[in-house]
């Protein structure tokens, strides 16, 4: 996923016509003090972190003046909400709101459109709506080649129970948003809350919070919306972050995945589902995975060099398994080339730090020939990849006891 | 590269599109600037159109496929847009179009020495021999580890399909499950899924339609990521544990309740299915 911070969520929705709370992103606590006397009254300190749910996380707070704006700023900045630190927060008016809806649009990869989710009671998680009160919350399934007429979604929101000026404001932002969906390649937008505010004889909705999750697959077209994305469900380490331009390197060749975790046994293995198997099958044997590594899509030496180099270089890794299913297209001879180099570099000798290679598949003979030249272990078709995994947990567990 | 490996194998490649390189001749083949130019210079309409182009051509591609009457795709190509993914699906539900993918490394038969894409490689008879045993899977690599792993116990395969390693794919295990009990060709069917999506348990569903149909060997990699945070992406991008949905646990048990032949590791698919291919010869 690829989250933006609501401060650039929400400069979007204003630039389409949606109507979002005065407000500005704060860098430190004068900041936010200023913001808010510039707003007068009432604010919302709100911490700037990619995840939904700050509010159950106590990084939503109110203040009644600057002064209190810039305190709750203090108290917010430079901690860690839902995994990410807090480098500023977004100062905002705080509105007088008469209801509060909520709205989302979401990619639903089970019916393989988009779905858009409507109800009068916002301000809350949605997954507790949705578990506790399915019949609040109202769905309209979208066609995902045609935009919406904005009658479908007056229908949605008076299912929701609404009617009067509110129905029509809370249409009308709600078939803004879906465009907004449509034309970033969201996977999810998300509007929680909308405010409903009264305006002389009117009603006027606002979005109060929003949440805009687009499309990593997307980003190339995209290019603004890309520089400001945070991508992933977590901060990425700073080994992944070395592994993504590992992965951005010859993007046109080879697929080049990286998740760090904290065991002692280094995997560069693949594809996607063997990276799987082998990682299933290590953990089984009671070994611990310093990494799930995904290499695959005929990758070259200098790739298989550079990612091999980010496997190794995990804290504490004791031991190595290079291990593919039989291959389609990724050949041996250069994966072997790419993980000696790696190994020579960073002076890993095979007599001190085991390495198990279960390489089948394009050009497997030639990678053979010089890992075994290397004095590494070979193993070929006639092992399994699960026996592989429990081979290199064995040399790990007792490096003395080599083949 | 695919294409000289599927004709190496026996499959008649009739021609190529690349827009701006028509004209041209790729290991032999053809190649025009549009679909439609090539259906009058060869008098197509064609049976089948590989969708060999990067990412955010795919939509492009496929359109152009479809509207030129070809109804069976396959699309290799991963990290293809969502938005996209799901206009292609959707418009190929309506046009009554087979799509295999996004990110599949193809289909094999081979007993009639067809390949459709990369899976099986330069070397398909490696892997694949023929028999009585259908294969799907949703990673392309396994699809041929499978093959490889069945040819080393004197086993062989009827049809091999790679559905896509994408969370949103066209055909999904259950219909193909469907179309391999319908196959008097197959005897078996082994199955590797992985976490994320609802494919397994779409795919228990449909085992479950006819209990006593061709049966179903399976296993859903991926049991020990469950004790990862949620939302990890391991490998694919379809296997995500979201909101507890998803979880191979689950599946595994959807899967088991079905009556399908469950392995605990990937190694015991090949005891199961050697077991289940000797009862049945007995």
């Amino acid at each position: 996923m690829a989250r933006l911070l609501e401060q650039h969520t929400k400069a979007l929705l204003a630039e389409r016509g949606l109507a979002v709370p005065s407000g500005g992103e704060a860098r430190t606590p004068v900041e936010a003090e200023e913001t808010a006397g510039r707003l007068g009254g009432r604010v919302v300190v709100k911490a700037l972190v990619p995840a939904n749910r700050r509010g159950s996380a106590g990084a939503i707070r109110f203040a009644p003046d600057p002064a209190s704006a810039g305190r709750e700023a203090a108290e917010l900045l430079g901690t860690v909400v839902c995994g990410w630190r807090v480098g500023s927060v977004l100062v905002e008016e705080a509105l007088e709101l008469e209801q509060e809806l909520f709205f989302s649009v979401l990619l639903d990869q089970v019916r393989q459109a988009p779905l858009a989710f409507a109800s009068a009671s916002g301000g809350v998680d949605v997954e507790d709506v949705w578990s506790d009160r399915p019949e609040a919350t109202r769905i309209l399934v979208l066609d995902p080649r045609e935009r919406p007429s904005p009658y479908r979604l007056r229908e949605l929101w008076a299912a929701a129970g609404l009617s009067g000026p509110e129905l029509m404001a809370a249409s009308a932002l709600s078939h803004a948003a879906v465009d907004v969906y449509f034309e970033t390649d969201a996977r999810l937008l998300e509007l929680n809350p909308i405010g409903l505010v009264r305006r002389g004889e009117g009603v006027e909705a606002i979005a109060v919070g929003a949440l805009l999750d687009v499309d990593d697959n997307a980003l190339p077209r995209h290019p603004a919306l890309a520089a400001l994305a945070r991508v992933g469900g977590r901060p990425p380490t700073p080994l992944e972050v070395q592994a993504r331009k590992v992965a951005a390197f010859e993007p046109y060749r080879g697929t080049a995945r990286f998740v760090e975790l904290d065991g002692d046994i280094g995997l560069l293995c693949g594809g996607g589902g063997g990276s799987l198997v082998f990682f299933d099958a290590v953990q089984r044997a009671g070994g611990r995975a310093a990494c799930l590594t995904e290499l695959g899509g005929n990758p070259s030496e200098e790739k298989v060099r550079r990612l091999a180099r980010v496997v190794l270089s995990c804290p504490g890794v004791k031991g190595l398994l290079v291990g593919h299913n039989i291959t389609n297209n990724t050949q041996g001879d250069l994966v072997a080339k790419g993980v000696l180099a790696a190994l020579d570099e960073l002076g890993l000798g095979p007599s001190e730090f085991p390495v198990v290679a279960r390489e089948v598949g394009t050009n497997d003979v030639e990678g053979r020939e010089l890992l075994e030249l290397a004095g590494i272990e070979y193993l070929g078709e006639e092992t399994t990849m699960e026996e592989a995994a429990a081979r290199i947990v064995e040399r790990v567990r007792d490096p003395a006891g080599a083949a | 590269m695919v294409v000289r490996h599927m004709q190496a194998y026996g499959t008649a490649v009739v021609a190529g599109v690349t827009p701006g390189r028509g004209g041209r001749e790729v290991e032999g083949v053809a190649v025009f600037d549009t679909i439609a130019a090539a259906v009058s210079a060869c008098g197509g309409p064609f049976d089948a159109a590989l969708v060999s182009v990067p990412p955010l051509a795919v939509l492009d591609a496929a359109e152009e496929a479809i509207g030129a009457g070809i109804r069976f795709l396959l699309v290799p190509t991963e990290n293809v847009p969502l938005h996209d993914a799901a206009r292609l699906l959707a418009l190929a539900r309506e046009a009554q179009a087979t799509v295999v993918g996004p990110n599949s490394a193809g289909v094999i038969a081979p007993a009639a020495q067809l390949k459709f894409g990369a899976l099986g490689g330069d070397q398909p008879d490696r892997a694949f021999v023929p028999g009585s045993i259908g294969v799907m899977s949703r990673s392309g690599g396994l699809t041929a580890e499978v093959g490889l792993q069945l040819k080393l116990r004197g086993l062989g395969v009827s049809t091999a399909v790679s559905v896509g390693g994408d969370a949103m794919i066209g055909t999904s295990p259950a219909e193909l499950l469907r179309r391999f009990r319908a196959d008097p060709e197959t005897d078996l069917v082994v199955y590797v899924g992985e976490p994320g999506t609802q494919l397994e348990e779409d795919l228990a569903a449909a085992l479950a339609e006819e209990p006593g149909g061709t049966p179903l060997v399976a296993v859903v990699l991926g049991r020990f990521i469950e004790a990862f945070p949620q939302g990890t992406s391991f490998g694919h991008a379809a296997a995500v544990v979201e909101r507890g949905r998803g979880r191979p646990s689950d599946k595994i048990r959807a899967l088991a309740d079905a009556g399908a032949l469950v392995a605990d590791s990937f190694d015991e698919v090949f005891r199961l299915a050697q077991q289940a291919i000797g009862a049945q010869t007995r």
